[in-house]
């Protein structure tokens, strides 16, 4: 047999879907953490350029008769062109924040007046692109100068761009490598962690039918309960498996028994031309035949009983009405002795928690008992509700079960030792039923003589 | 009586065509439930037995187009299923009584003989005469409402009686009604029967008279009739 596959995800796929979100939502925070980085990075470098640059224009100043001069040199601005694509500003502004040189509309980095000596450093856009400013500042004091000498800087980002570019990058690919790395772990991890499950599964799919021991699988704790589970789900199927192959050996040789009889009579019959004998063999096979319909039907009803007990949730249903039905199915008209039954059934009924069928069964066999193995001129059956509860006692004349045989009476299969004909089914049919609805099933031998069985009904099975 | 048979298997079906006819009827026996549909059609039946496992339609249809189609002929369904919902559903859909396989020949008969006593299309389950009810169904005697111990065959017999108040039966026509043929009864059984019943109604409103060489009726104690 196939596995059945439904669309429900398995959970090796489950597993490596969450991991994944979590691997990628993991990948893309340090992503994010490796951009920064790199433009933190990258800005660190190329703003001490900046500021070198800055310094050595600075360095350059000087005053000549109250006026400022700046030599830029050439040095200072090929440090900054390593890439080519990048524009660099200067500006230069004395002391009473005229200027001196280079592009005086330069934007100038936050906090540039301050009184400090510090470099400063700053974001800003001119000619409409992004570009990195830095400023020093120098006190000049000669030649009638006096007072604070800015000297600024300006880079377009190309550079530091492309730096931060590319070492977001690497970390990218480190991050994805890493990732892919993860994930086929998990998947191997994955794939050995469920392979105790697919040992329990292999072991399961190639067993023989017929073998219900236990499970021998190596599994890891939270495995092994599963396989404890399965092992005790075996165990009760092994034991139900039992009782049901000593009932199947029980029933055949039930039934081998008047089988052998009734050929044994048909033997005779087939042997005999005095009239007068046949008509004797035949009145035995015809008791035989009907002795064995009764009891192949008694097999069916146990079997049935026994699964419906199992199977079926408890119905309301009304005792008189399934004892007046019992009593017509149970009692022939044909019956060779003529006997009286007397139904005690009132006309409003007695309602309890239960499965029709197989209470009607079970009256029905006590009925039947009654009429084949008990009663000499009559027998009757009586439904009642008492305080709280509800009974149903089924009476013959006869002599009854002897008190010895009590105990084992409704044991499947059990005769006494009489030597009366009949299955032995059908009490253990009674009890059987009696049992799956809480129900009592006794027995007595009342002070005017005769048998009677009796189911007691409990309190809660009965509903006003 | 004409009666129909529905049974496919032929070593049951003989056995009961040679049971009816033995009690007098004739009958047809039908193997399939189409050829039963066919024969309903055509011919009035004072009883059908049906089968409920037929090789072509189930019997529970059979038995459907008879109450569908106001079939009076009441219905003896025979039935091998396992499921006791299966007896339960037959009298369910309509059927008169049932009888789970294997049954014994002589029940057989005496349910066909009841059915047939209770008569084309009566569907009277309960005879009243005097103050004696009968309930045919439950098979109980009650006098002045209170319940009499009767015998399965007293109460066969008084079916007999009360089933047509006032009409005489002969003692031979009783003795074919209650008893079947290789019955060890004799011919006195009746007679005694007859004494057990009279014995078990005293006080009731109803009476059981004998008419010398010609039988037994059954009538109201005070006249009046049923």
């Amino acid at each position: 047999m196939a596995p059945v596959r439904d669309r429900r995800p398995s959970l090796q796929w489950r597993l490596i879907g969450s991991l994944s979100i979590a691997l990628t939502l993991g990948s893309a925070a340090l992503g994010f953490a490796a951009y920064n980085y790199a433009q933190t990075a990258a800005d660190d470098s190329y703003d001490r350029l900046l500021i070198g640059a800055a310094r050595q224009i600075s360095e350059t100043v000087s005053a000549d008769a109250g006026q400022l001069s700046v030599d830029v040199p050439l040095s200072a601005l090929e440090t900054l062109s390593i890439s080519r694509s990048d524009r660099v500003y200067y500006r230069v502004d004395g002391p009473d924040g005229a200027a001196v040189t280079g592009y005086n509309d330069l934007p100038l980095p936050a906090a540039a007046s301050g009184e400090s000596e510090a470099p400063i450093v700053g974001d800003a856009v001119f000619k409409g692109a992004a570009i990195r400013v830095a400023s020093v500042k120098r006190y000049v004091s000669e030649s009638g100068i006096n007072g604070w000498v800015v000297t600024t800087v300006g880079q377009t980002r190309e550079a530091r761009n492309a730096l931060s570019r590319d070492l977001t990058g690497k970390a990218i690919i480190l991050v994805a490598a890493m990732s892919v790395i993860a994930l086929i772990g998990i998947l191997l991890a994955v794939r050995r962690a469920l392979r105790p499950l697919h040992e329990v599964e292999a072991a399961l799919i190639g067993r023989d039918p017929n073998n219900l021991t236990p499970l021998d699988v190596d599994a890891p704790a939270e495995i092994a309960e599963l396989v404890d589970v399965i092992n005790r789900f075996m165990q009760r199927l092994s034991d139900r498996f039992d009782v049901m192959q000593r009932y199947i050996a029980d029933s055949a040789h039930q039934l081998r028994t008047p089988l052998t009889a009734l050929a044994a009579q048909v033997e005779l019959l087939a042997n005999e031309d005095r009239p007068a004998a046949q008509k004797g063999y035949i009145a035995r096979v015809r008791e035989r035949t009907a002795e064995l319909g009764r009891l192949t039907n008694q097999l069916l009803s146990h079997a049935m009983v026994s699964h419906r007990a199992q199977a079926l949730p408890a119905d309301q249903v009304d005792l008189a009405a399934i004892a007046r039905q019992a009593v017509a199915d149970a009692v022939p008209v044909s019956l060779g002795r003529d006997i009286a039954v007397r139904q005690e059934i009132g006309a409003e009924p007695v309602l309890v928690q239960g499965d029709a069928v197989s209470l009607r069964e079970a009256i029905r066999n006590v009925v039947e008992n009654a009429v084949h193995h008990g009663a000499q001129e009559g027998l009757w059956v009586r439904v009642t509700r008492e305080a709280g509860g509800a009974l149903i006692e089924v009476h013959d004349d006869g002599p009854g079960i002897p008190e010895a045989d009590w105990p084992r009476a409704a044991e499947r299969f059990y005769r006494g030792d009489t030597q009366a004909v009949g299955s032995g089914l059908g009490l253990s049919i009674a009890a059987d039923v009696a049992k799956s609805h809480d129900a009592e099933m006794s027995f007595e031998r009342p002070a005017g003589g005769g048998f009677t069985v009796r189911f007691r009904f409990p309190t809660q099975a009965v509903r006003a | 009586m004409r009666i129909l048979v529905v049974e496919d298997t032929r070593d049951v079906g003989e056995a009961i065509v040679a049971s009816l006819e033995r009690m007098g009827h004739a009958v047809d026996w039908q193997a399939t439930g189409r050829g039963a549909e066919d024969a309903l059609a055509v011919q009035e039946y004072g009883l059908v037995v049906l089968d409920i496992m037929l090789p072509d339609i189930d019997g529970f249809q059979v038995l459907n187009t008879i109450r569908t189609r106001r079939i009076a002929a009441p219905v003896l369904v025979l039935t091998a299923r396992s499921q006791v919902d299966d007896r339960v559903g037959a009298l369910d859909r309509g059927a008169d009584d049932y009888l789970v396989k294997p049954f014994d020949f002589r029940e057989f008969e005496a349910r066909a003989r009841a059915l047939l006593r209770r008569g084309q299309g009566a569907n009277v389950s309960r005879l009243e005469v005097g103050d004696v009810t009968l309930d045919q169904v439950a098979r109980s005697v009650t006098a002045a409402g209170a319940p009499v111990d009767l015998t399965r065959r007293e109460i066969a017999l008084l079916e007999v009686l009360m089933s047509h108040p006032r009409r005489v039966f002969s003692k031979a026509e009783l003795h074919e009604q209650l008893f079947s043929f290789d019955s060890e009864a004799g011919p006195n059984a009746i007679e005694l029967y007859v004494a057990r019943l009279r014995r078990k109604l005293q006080g009731a409103q109803a009476e059981i008279r004998t008419l010398r060489g010609q039988g037994y009726q059954i009538s109201a104690a005070d006249g009046a009739g049923a």
